[in-house]
């Protein structure tokens, strides 16, 4: 234990320099939010997957979920995750970089106007908020139980080590940090899946136990179960959670899209974001496959487990020695520390493009909103260490989140499919669509007593669609040239392909004021499409095995 | 207003390779030396030699090419 403790304790004093160091070359707004534009594909795939998995939506959650409810918690890893990163990747990113935008709703104030963004801005702002507390939450409380350090000193800590290096680097540090972090988690903590099947005797030793002789459901083993399963019913999975849910995470989400608005170029930023799908893909061995097994090692073993959130801790404290256990919590810490610094910056640049910049202090110096820039960085993290006693009450928090989330994201893509594929939509068409979207979510889950997250989703993403066309069809029409750039153009392959990459670089060098660079067609290995094709045709044998 | 010239996107990388793989050097040498290989079961043993043999191969790779990189854009 004395080891692991040093091996944690390095590895954030490690992390604290570094983030200082980098610091040191970060000169203006540009540099600050969106990494001086230079993170290469690589960067953007490592950074993109460490700021999905986190303490909430990795290890601990998505693992307890996995130990309880079985191989169903893959269809994030194996089906919709991979779809929302390709389908983002591939159309969504290209809208983003072409009006030179910082965050999602300066692009819906653009296309929308002011009203919309406005909403939007403020919903995640209090989502991010409440994300930050609970994976502080949550880290404090796992170094606890592993370690048996105090909780509070803990989590001054780590909300320390992640503030600073996101405070003083901005995005080029979190996206540095977010790689480290993409290794260890995919290196470091990939052996508990080979311990594990060694153990059980691979994986049709896990169903052999579990289906013959403690006669489990045959559904434990499947991803997508049929419509009659209480937690994940299959085609609601297909509809609300990966149509609605999770291609708004992927393209609505600050965080994610930040990322790919800091590439060196929209190439960089549109691999980057297919290239993710493969990381994605694996993360089901790092924490869903294991969990399956958890169950026979806790019987032989004879450990109780009294919460499935805390069984990815408990096993990896009874099977792994000294020194890999170190390594381990460093992976785990990693998870959440990604997910807290991404969500950092990405709150700070709204709080300061979304609401500094355009109601408070126009027009002022780049060099007053980069100082702004770091003290919201300092705001938010401060706003959040004071919400954690209300984060004690893990299932009140979780039960914010998610009706926070099913109010915004079906809401969200109902305006942003329109926003893309409709010239027609406009503001007053939008703005009704969003809140009445908004309100209906909370009304079906607290009046009609919908619980399931997707469903929810599903139907106020229906809603809002629907709202919208009947307000803009009885409205005015935007203006042509208010929408020019932000909509969807007839030419399909202008679009996809390399001329508009090229108008897009030319926009985008426009807006921001960023070199010009000649762009050469990639080699083949660094083709698009081939990735795609690729990592979908991976997806197709895993459901078919498995679906 | 007059605004600060930005960071070069070259220099940006080259320090990003570089923390990086000073960062995952440090950590895979010190899991290294702080694990009691000599005493875990032959599977475990082998199973931390690789993944702490991968995170030091990877830290080694991106501390050169971090290196190389700071050298070539310093020249400029």
């Amino acid at each position: 234990m004395h080891s692991d403790f040093i091996i944690t304790g390095m590895y954030l004093v490690l992390m604290f320099a570094a983030g200082l160091f980098f610091s040191k070359n970060i000169k203006n707004t540009a540099d600050y939010f969106l990494a001086a534009r230079s993170a290469p594909w690589f960067w953007i795939m490592g950074s993109i997957w460490a700021t999905n998995i986190g303490f909430l939506h990795g290890y601990l959650a998505h693992g307890g979920a996995a130990y309880e409810w079985g191989l169903i918690q893959a269809n994030f890893e194996w089906f919709q995750g991979p779809f929302g990163y390709i389908l983002s990747g591939i159309f969504f990113i290209a809208f983003y970089w072409r009006s030179g935008i910082f965050t999602v709703p300066q692009f819906l104030e653009r296309r929308y106007g002011t009203g919309l963004s406005t909403v939007y801005s403020f919903a995640w702002l209090i989502i991010f908020v409440v994300t930050i507390a609970a994976e502080l939450y949550l880290g404090a409380m796992f170094l606890k139980n592993i370690l048996h350090i105090p909780f509070w000193p803990t989590l001054f800590v780590l909300a320390g080590v992640v503030g600073t290096y996101t405070l003083m680097g901005g995005l080029g540090a979190a996206i540095m940090m977010e790689f480290v972090q993409f290794v260890i988690m995919m290196i470091g903590t990939m052996p508990l899946l080979f311990i594990l099947l060694h153990f059980v005797g691979g994986f049709a030793g896990i169903k052999n136990v579990l289906l013959t002789q403690w006669a489990v459901s045959p559904q434990y083993f499947t991803v997508l179960p049929d419509i009659h399963h209480p937690y994940g019913p299959g085609p609601w999975i297909i509809l609300g959670q990966c149509l609605v849910v999770t291609l708004g995470w992927c393209a609505g989400h600050q965080s994610m899209v930040q990322r790919n608005l800091g590439a060196r170029s929209l190439y960089d930023a549109k691999l980057g974001y297919v290239a993710a799908a493969i990381p994605k893909t694996l993360g089901a061995f790092l924490y869903i496959v294991p969990m399956i097994a958890a169950p026979i090692v806790f019987s032989q073993l004879g450990i109780f487990v009294e919460k499935s959130d805390a069984a990815y801790g408990k096993l990896i404290l009874h099977l792994l020695p000294q020194g890999m256990l170190g390594l381990f919590i460093a992976g785990l810490l990693s998870a959440g520390l990604s997910s807290i610094s991404s969500v950092l910056n990405s709150s700070s640049t709204m709080v300061i493009k979304d609401f500094y910049e355009r109601f408070l202090a126009k027009g002022k110096s780049d060099h007053h909103y980069f100082i702004a820039g770091r003290i919201a960085t300092f705001g938010i993290i401060a706003a959040s260490i004071l919400l954690v006693p209300i984060v004690l009450k893990v299932y009140l928090i979780m039960w914010l989140e998610q009706t926070l989330l099913a109010m915004v994201l079906g809401p969200f893509m109902g305006v942003l499919l329109l926003a893309i594929f409709w010239r027609r939509a406009n503001t007053p068409g939008s703005l009704a669509g969003f809140l009445t979207g908004a309100a209906f979510a909370i009304f079906i889950q607290q009046v009609l007593g919908i619980k399931i997250f997707f469903q929810i989703s599903w139907w106020s993403f229906v809603v809002t669609f629907l709202v919208t066309i009947v307000v803009s069809l009885l409205t005015a029409p935007p203006k042509k040239e208010k929408i020019e750039g932000l909509t969807w153009e007839s030419d399909f392959e202008a679009m996809v392909g390399e001329i508009a990459e090229k108008r897009a670089e030319k926009t985008a060098a426009k807006v921001r004021e960023i070199p010009q660079r000649t762009i050469t067609r990639p080699p083949w290995y660094l083709n698009l499409k081939y990735w795609a094709t690729a990592i979908l045709l991976v997806q197709i044998v895993l459901l078919f095995f498995f679906g | 207003m007059e605004e600060k010239k930005g960071a070069d996107p070259k220099l940006i990388v080259a320090i990003q390779m570089l923390s990086i793989g000073i960062i995952l050097l440090t950590l895979g040498i010190a899991v290294l030396i702080l694990s009691p290989l000599r005493t875990m079961a032959s599977f475990l043993r082998l199973n931390s030699l690789l993944s702490t043999g991968g995170i030091i191969l990877v830290g080694l790779a991106f501390a050169i090419g971090g290196y190389l990189r700071l050298k070539r854009v310093k020249k400029k």
